[in-house]
């Protein structure tokens, strides 16, 4: 296993946002974390980021105990992140945002540029590399953290909500992206709330309800388990069936 | 084109005392040399890393009292002070800098305000230092190496030797790959440190290198004034000057603090030889206009607002 | 203990109450909003002018100009929050220090301006008197600004964490989006946030113009006290700023009296360079 975590919990104050939580994460596979909002799914995943010290628990990463290391840790050790809502730096051009990335494999500013520039054209992105971050819209500056966090050469890729606030075509674009990714050998960890987009893309998934895993497995066996249903689909069955009513009434 | 704006600034910077002669102008040109590099020392941490530091005369202080202390205390040339005021003011810098860098800017800035003040203080009660009457350079030239000499002209050519010195450092940090980090750090420190960027090291390490070179230009300013008391050595006037003069140009470009020296020196000596000692209460006003107008309404300064029109048309 | 000491300490303890009270200003601003008003020091200086002013033109006590000082306060608090505040929060980092780092030059040089430097203080009786104590002697000045102070420190806490605006405001710097979907309205919020700090702002100076001379700069030092009082007590918490300004006061009273007046700011200067490397938590915040 590529990423081991056991009894992972994190606590704010005295409030439990994950508990206890197992997962193992198979090398050169796309693992999605779904659930509810506020299942704890987005905690436990910077977590794994080390973007949060976990209250209590081990992660270990390539058989290392990660728990508790610093973001730049984890990015030295070879785990890339996205954020939700993208942290790009808007003052620089789209290049050289995807440059701050490739510094930490090459120290020598040409041979960065030479990676970010494999980077860019892999990503689609070589066109604007010119461009400020600043101007590009929400489906582009989160297609440029991908870029940036693959700059930084990872064995695994963290993606949160990569897909969120995306129209139809930049879904399937970004799809597109995240699969070949996945195809040249880098593993994918991805936190998604929109069900069906992850169930067509992961090939094992997690699915997280008030801190705790309720189901894992396929995503033909995770959407057939009844646990999952409750948790999950049947609260949108059940808001859909009352949109109907609230529709026909 | 680029290449054409620098190599007739460069030129004109090189003729421009030897056309305009005369000792006020003379004077002026050296001075605004002087004000350029001390906001361009305060643009490696100010600009280029986004912490804003708004006690930088205390290093500054450090230059100007290693210099005047060289000479007060062991009788050496000013210059020789030089290493002593960087390494005190690099020391001081990590003082600060070690413990807030670590944390969110605020921090720091509030470190940089209470530092400024302890250190203002103590000059003004140390005797070695002159307490608050100040420390005089050598009053006559005892050898070449006091560097004292009564035309302006050679501090204006020795001013521009540093300055193109620091400059060029400048440029080429942000091409390497500690400016493309700086410049990360102050986007999004988190996305930053995501990426594998130890956050608080190079925060610390451009603190270092702007307290240092800071340090060069109080040394310099001693050198050529040849006095130094808390007012003008630690006062908090001149840490404002450093960060208006690099925010009104552009802080966090590499020319930008010496076109915010080139407007605002020569109008406040024109202004203080009109105005006569009246001018400085002003003077403040106008600054902290200029500082919050640029604040809401250009916070990349005179240059990105060309760059804007250069795009635009 | 000696009766001198004992005076030293409640001394500072009643001035400590009043630093309390502005640092609240200070501490609230910080902890909802993430911005640090690098003015606030000059909102107390321009609260002590309009006391003394109120004095000096139409008469009255404490009870006139303290209320009318609140008053001009919050106005300028809410002035500054859409003028300059709200255009830099969502700006870069450099835009907001500059901001509120710029507006407290401007302030503070109009002040030297419009009033010059001229030190002024208010009349020495303004409230009068003076009582003994078990042996200790007590100005009621101090003791007046020192209680109020308290009180209202106090009074905002509660009315941060037991009212329905107070939970709305920490709605709002909780999560902005969030907030807004619950039908609040950020800026109002964040409007309000300001006239308070900056009205509690004005208590404190027309409490400390009552026993302290009034002078353009007088904020610098304020400043870099409430700092470290916001510092020390951990930012947003104002319980944290109360007992960190208490402590602060009697660190300056027992230092003013042991090692001499001009070194009693370097110890709290010191002191908070100190807090910052071993504890930059504050004693009761968390980062």
């Amino acid at each position: 296993m590529l990423i081991e975590a056991r009894g992972v919990t994190m606590r704010f104050g005295g409030f439990t946002a994950v508990d206890a939580v197992d997962l193992d994460v198979a090398e050169g596979r796309i693992t999605g974390l779904i659930g509810p909002n506020g299942a704890g799914k987005s905690t436990f995943f910077n977590c794994l980021a080390g973007d949060y010290r976990p209250s209590a628990g081990s992660i270990r990463f390539a058989g290392r105990e990660i728990a508790g290391l610093t973001p730049e840790s984890h990015a030295r050790l070879g785990m890339a992140r996205t954020y939700q809502v993208p942290h790009t730096f808007t003052d620089m051009s789209v290049g050289d945002n995807v440059m701050v990335g490739a510094f930490l494999r090459h120290r020598r500013t040409a041979d960065a540029r030479r990676a970010a520039d494999a980077v860019l054209e892999r990503t689609g992105l070589a066109g604007q590399a010119r461009h400020r971050a600043s101007s590009l819209g929400t489906a582009g500056r989160k297609r440029l953290e991908i870029a940036r966090a693959l700059a930084t050469e990872p064995k695994v890729l963290l993606l949160d909500e990569a897909l969120a606030g995306l129209t139809a075509t930049e879904i399937q674009a970004a799809i597109t992206l995240v699969r070949d990714i996945h195809r040249s050998g880098i593993t994918i960890v991805i936190v998604e709330h929109i069900m069906e987009v992850i169930l067509s893309l992961a090939d094992r998934v997690t699915v997280f309800h008030h801190g705790r895993i309720i189901s894992q497995g396929t995503p033909g066996e995770v959407t057939g388990d009844p646990k999952v249903v409750e948790a999950y689909l049947g609260r949108s069955l059940e808001r859909q069936r009352q949109r109907a009513a609230e529709a026909s009434g | 084109m680029a290449r054409f704006v620098l190599a007739v600034a460069i030129a004109i910077a090189l003729v421009f005392p030897l056309v305009f002669s005369g000792a006020f102008y003379e004077r002026v040109a050296a001075l605004t040399l002087l004000y350029a590099i001390a906001a361009s020392a305060w643009n490696l941490i100010g600009g280029y890393a986004g912490q804003v530091s708004v006690g930088h005369v205390v290093f500054f202080g450090c230059g100007a009292y290693g210099a005047a202390v060289a000479y007060s205390e062991w009788g050496l040339p000013p210059i020789a002070g030089l290493p002593l005021g960087v390494g005190a003011a690099v020391l001081l810098a990590a003082l600060v800098g070690v413990p807030t860098l670590r944390l969110s800017g605020h921090y720091f800035t509030m470190a940089t305000v209470a530092l400024a003040e302890l250190i203002r203080i103590l000059v003004g009660n140390v005797p070695v230092l002159g307490a608050a009457v100040g420390l005089m350079g050598p009053a006559v030239p005892r050898s070449v190496w006091d560097l004292s000499f009564t035309s302006s002209l050679p501090y204006y050519y020795l001013f521009l030797a540093v300055l193109a010195g620091l400059l060029l450092f400048t440029w080429w940090m942000e091409r390497s790959r500690m400016g493309f980090y700086l410049r990360a750090i102050k986007g999004s420190e988190r996305a930053a440190r995501s990426l594998g960027i130890p956050v608080g090291r190079y925060k610390l390490y451009a603190l270092m290198l702007s307290a240092g070179f800071t340090a060069v230009a109080g040394a310099l300013y001693l050198v050529m004034v040849g006095f130094v008391d808390p007012d003008s050595g630690v006062g908090i006037l001149l840490s404002v000057k450093m960060l208006i003069m690099a925010a009104l140009g552009g802080a966090g470009t590499l020319f930008g603090p010496l076109i915010g020296a080139l407007i605002l020196v020569p109008l406040e000596e024109i202004s203080n030889s009109l105005l006569g000692g009246q001018g400085s209460g002003v003077t403040f006003v106008v600054y902290g206009g200029i500082i919050l107008l640029i604040a809401v309404f250009q916070p990349g300064g005179i240059l990105a607002m060309v760059a804007g029109w250069w795009r635009k048309s | 203990m000696s009766p001198i000491l004992l005076q030293v300490i409640v001394g500072g303890l009643l001035l400590g109450a009043v630093y309390a009270l502005f640092s609240s200003g200070l501490t609230l601003i910080w902890g909802m909003m993430n911005v640090v008003n690098f003015a606030h020091g000059d909102f107390v200086m321009l609260a002590m002018y309009v006391a003394f002013w109120t004095w000096a033109i139409i008469g009255g006590g404490p009870l006139l100009f303290t209320p009318l000082a609140a008053f001009a306060l919050a106005v300028l608090g809410v002035v500054v929050y859409f003028g300059v505040v709200k255009p830099v929060m969502g700006g870069p980092m450099l835009a907001q220090m500059l901001g509120t780092f710029g507006l407290a030059l401007f302030l503070r040089y109009s002040a030297f301006w419009a009033f010059t430097a001229n030190f002024r203080t208010l009349p020495e009786d303004m409230i009068p008197g003076s009582f003994v104590v078990g042996g200790v002697r007590f100005e009621a000045a101090k003791v007046v600004a020192g209680i109020v102070a308290l009180l209202l420190t106090i009074g905002l806490h509660l009315l941060l964490t037991k009212t329905r605006l107070g939970s709305r405001m920490l709605a709002v710097s909780e999560d902005r989006q969030a907030a807004m979907l619950m039908g609040i309205r950020p800026d109002r919020m964040q409007a309000i946030a300001w006239a308070l700090a900056a009205g509690a702002t004005g208590v404190a100076g027309a409490l400390i113009a009552t026993f302290f001379y009034v002078s353009p700069t007088v904020g610098e030092t304020l400043a870099v006290i409430a700092f470290v009082v916001v510092s020390l007590g951990g930012f947003g918490s104002v319980p944290g700023a109360l007992v960190a300004g208490l402590l602060i006061g009697v660190i300056e009273s027992l230092s003013a009296f042991w090692i001499g007046a001009v070194y009693k700011d370097v110890l709290v200067y010191a002191l908070f360079l100190v807090v910052l490397w071993v504890r930059p938590q504050g004693l009761f915040g968390k980062l």
